[in-house]
């Protein structure tokens, strides 16, 4: 019995430690890739020169997924305990959608505005998270945008992004409907 | 100006109302977040640091400073009463106070926590207001081998205290030197890395890459990944009993160790508030003539772990103030709070702003008295507080993120990169990469290469400038014990090989 666990554990071991080693491989590419670019940087002679610093950062970082990667194998030979960082499993589509809906509501800011963005966003995030569609979910949304746009406008004075075109134009109505203008 | 006068103007300072205020704002804020699950303390700071930009030096840094104080002490009121602890250094706690709390002690429990709390961070900002300034004269003879040596030690500690994977942090470590060294290089101003992209040219800005790693990576772990929680549910007011004189006479020694352990643990860079409580709450376990009873609902656990959590921050005072090295992620994000208004720590602050250096011991001091109030007041309220749905709190978290890149320079490509790092804050956490040690390398690597160019132009290109110097040599030697002692007991720790 405890052996075919102990043949589980190696077993689930096995693709979680290429895995590691993978990402590990990747950094060092990186690492590697910069450190050839950095030959670019203009040499002083007779100095350490500007180029030094970062070369020092790269191979330090390279040395470093080396001792990860002994680690990890180390780690595979003596069927060591789950890491406590990889206990839940992710929910992958809650997780992608939350991340696009993060960067759309970046983009969106520039063109649609602030106060249209965040609205969108509001809805959009917690609908991803599993909040129902009601009056709880449009006061949260709605309200919310106002309460921030109130705050960071009107108190704050920060020039939060107005939008382009016609949308600019409509975040400026809303303002003067909010009174921040 | 003596050290007395400077004490007195100090809390004349401190009292002024704008002080005051944001004192007694910060330590809201820090309970709100400390004692709310999934948001940290350290969240708080990143999220409030870009809006201090426009704010005086002093009013900003008593805002962060009251969020440390009270976020370091919150956590303890959702473990006292629902068995969750609001940040892991508040874990020793929970397993106490939840305990007393189904023995029917809650109301005293939660009072015991917020006096120890108050009484290990008013000691030790005593304590920090005695130490720090002969300690900063001592460094004012430093040069700049001396300070490289110092940015080394922090580095170092940083990496090995508290970290479970060494090579993991070494590469986060790495990562975090080298988007230090992106833009214009200080000693030679030749762009690096920057793909001649012009805004690049400034470098990345390290409270981008905080709010990014720390805010939003904190929201989707919380949000997007499953969780077996098991809430025991707290059913009433919660209301706090602040016990008498003999209670706490009674718990005298747990209290002093606790101070002890967490202001030298505190005061070690990288340890910080989570080292400190369990290492006290061990101390307090070994020296008791009533072990069996540690687990059970027993007070000079609770008393020990809560005093030594909140005695850890004047500890990570000293070296931040003195030196200019953090000695825990919230002193990292503060000592970003300093360069944001063109301020470096160390020993010359003593020297440049004697005044503001001592409103912020007096205004720290206040703020570990003003906590108890605040303490009672944010736990009174708790049990409605929680019923906050966490993605109502994780889609506001994110829009105070959007808004506080952009608030920095007012370019969307902050947000932009924000939005960035903070993807890969969510990857780091699942694939056992520390953020602490990231941050620290982005903070810490360009002041190290600065103290090291400084000293290898200094000595013409002479490395041994730094083993020649006693002070300068020793940091060193302490950098290397540093660094090999955990490798050796890890290497004896390890378990024969199947």
């Amino acid at each position: 019995m405890e052996g075919t666990e102990k043949g589980l554990n190696l077993e689930r071991e096995g693709p979680r430690a290429m895995k590691r080693l993978a990402g590990v491989g990747v950094i060092f590419a990186l690492a590697g890739a910069l450190f050839l670019l950095s030959f670019e940087i203009p040499s002083m002679p007779g100095q350490l020169g500007p180029a030094f610093w970062p070369r020092m950062t790269l191979v330090l970082l390279m040395v470093s997924c080396g001792i990860k990667a002994f680690e990890v194998l180390k780690e595979r030979r003596m069927e060591k305990k789950e890491s406590v960082a990889e206990d839940g499993e992710i929910m992958a589509g809650r997780l992608i959608a939350m991340i696009l809906l993060t960067f759309a509501t970046v983009y969106l800011m520039e063109v649609l505005g602030f106060f249209l963005a965040v609205v969108f966003f509001m809805f959009a995030f917690l609908g991803i998270a599993g909040m129902r569609f009601g009056l709880s979910m449009c006061s949260v949304s709605v309200l919310g945008t106002v309460a921030l746009t109130y705050l960071f406008v009107k108190v704050v004075y920060l020039p939060l992004p107005k939008g382009y075109w016609v949308f600019e134009g409509v975040t400026l109505f809303i303002y003067r409907l909010l009174m921040i203008i | 100006m003596g050290g007395l006068e400077l004490l007195w103007s100090g809390l004349v300072s401190a009292l002024a109302p704008i002080n005051l205020a944001m004192v007694t704002l910060g330590l809201f804020i820090g309970a709100l977040a400390g004692a709310l699950p999934g948001i940290t303390m350290l969240n708080a700071i990143v999220l409030v640091l870009p809006f201090t930009y426009g704010m005086d030096m002093v009013p900003s840094l008593l805002l962060l400073i009251g969020i440390y104080c009270g976020g370091v002490y919150a956590g303890s009121i959702t473990g006292i009463l629902f068995n969750i602890p609001g940040d892991p250094m508040n874990v020793p706690t929970t397993w106490e106070g939840f305990k007393l709390n189904k023995k029917g002690y809650a109301a005293k429990a939660l009072g015991t926590a917020v006096m120890c709390s108050a009484i290990g961070g008013f000691l030790s900002a005593l304590v920090m207001v005695l130490v720090a300034p002969p300690f900063a004269r001592v460094a004012l003879s430093f040069s700049s081998a001396e300070y490289f040596a110092v940015v080394v030690l922090g580095l170092v500690s940083v990496v090995t205290i508290g970290t479970t994977s060494i090579g993991s942090a070494l590469i986060c470590l790495f990562i975090g030197m080298f988007l230090g060294t992106i833009g214009v290089d200080i000693v030679y101003c030749v762009p690096r890395f920057t793909f001649g992209w012009q805004l690049m040219e400034s470098g990345i800005e390290f409270t981008i890459v905080l709010i990014g790693l720390f805010a939003i990576g904190e929201v989707l772990d919380q949000l997007c990944v499953k969780r077996e929680v098991q809430v025991e549910a707290f059913r009433g007011q919660a209301k706090t009993e602040l016990p008498g004189f003999r209670h706490f006479w009674g718990l005298k020694g747990s209290i002093l160790r606790g101070l002890g352990a967490g202001m030298a643990v505190g005061a070690i860079p990288g340890a910080g508030a989570t080292v400190a409580s369990f290492v006290s709450y061990g101390i307090e376990r070994q020296v008791s003539k009533t072990p069996h009873l540690f687990g059970t609902g027993h007070w000079p656990g609770l008393a020990a772990s809560e005093t030594s959590v909140n005695g850890s921050t004047g500890g990570a005072m000293i070296p931040l103030l003195t030196l200019g090295i953090p000695g825990s992620g919230a002193t990292a994000v503060m000592l970003g709070a300093f360069l944001l208004h063109g301020v470096q720590p160390g020993p010359l602050l003593f020297e440049k702003s004697p005044h503001e250096v001592y409103t912020i011991f007096v205004g720290t001091l206040l703020c570990n008295l003003i906590m108890i109030l605040v303490g009672v007041i944010v736990a009174r309220f708790f049990a409605y507080l929680m019923m906050v749905p966490d993605k109502i709190l994780g889609a506001f978290i994110i829009l105070f993120s959007l808004i506080g890149a952009f608030a920095l320079r007012n370019e969307m490509a902050d947000v932009w990169f924000m939005a960035i790092f903070g993807v890969i804050g969510f990857f780091m956490r699942r694939y056992d990469l520390p953020v602490p040690p990231l941050v620290l390398g982005l903070i810490l690597g360009p002041l190290g290469e600065k103290y090291f160019q400084t000293a290898m132009a200094a000595s013409g290109n002479d490395v041994t400038v730094f083993f020649t110097r006693p002070i300068s040599a020793g940091l060193l030697l302490a950098s290397l014990g540093f660094a090999v002692i955990p490798l050796i007991k890890k290497l004896r720790k390890a378990p024969v090989a199947v």
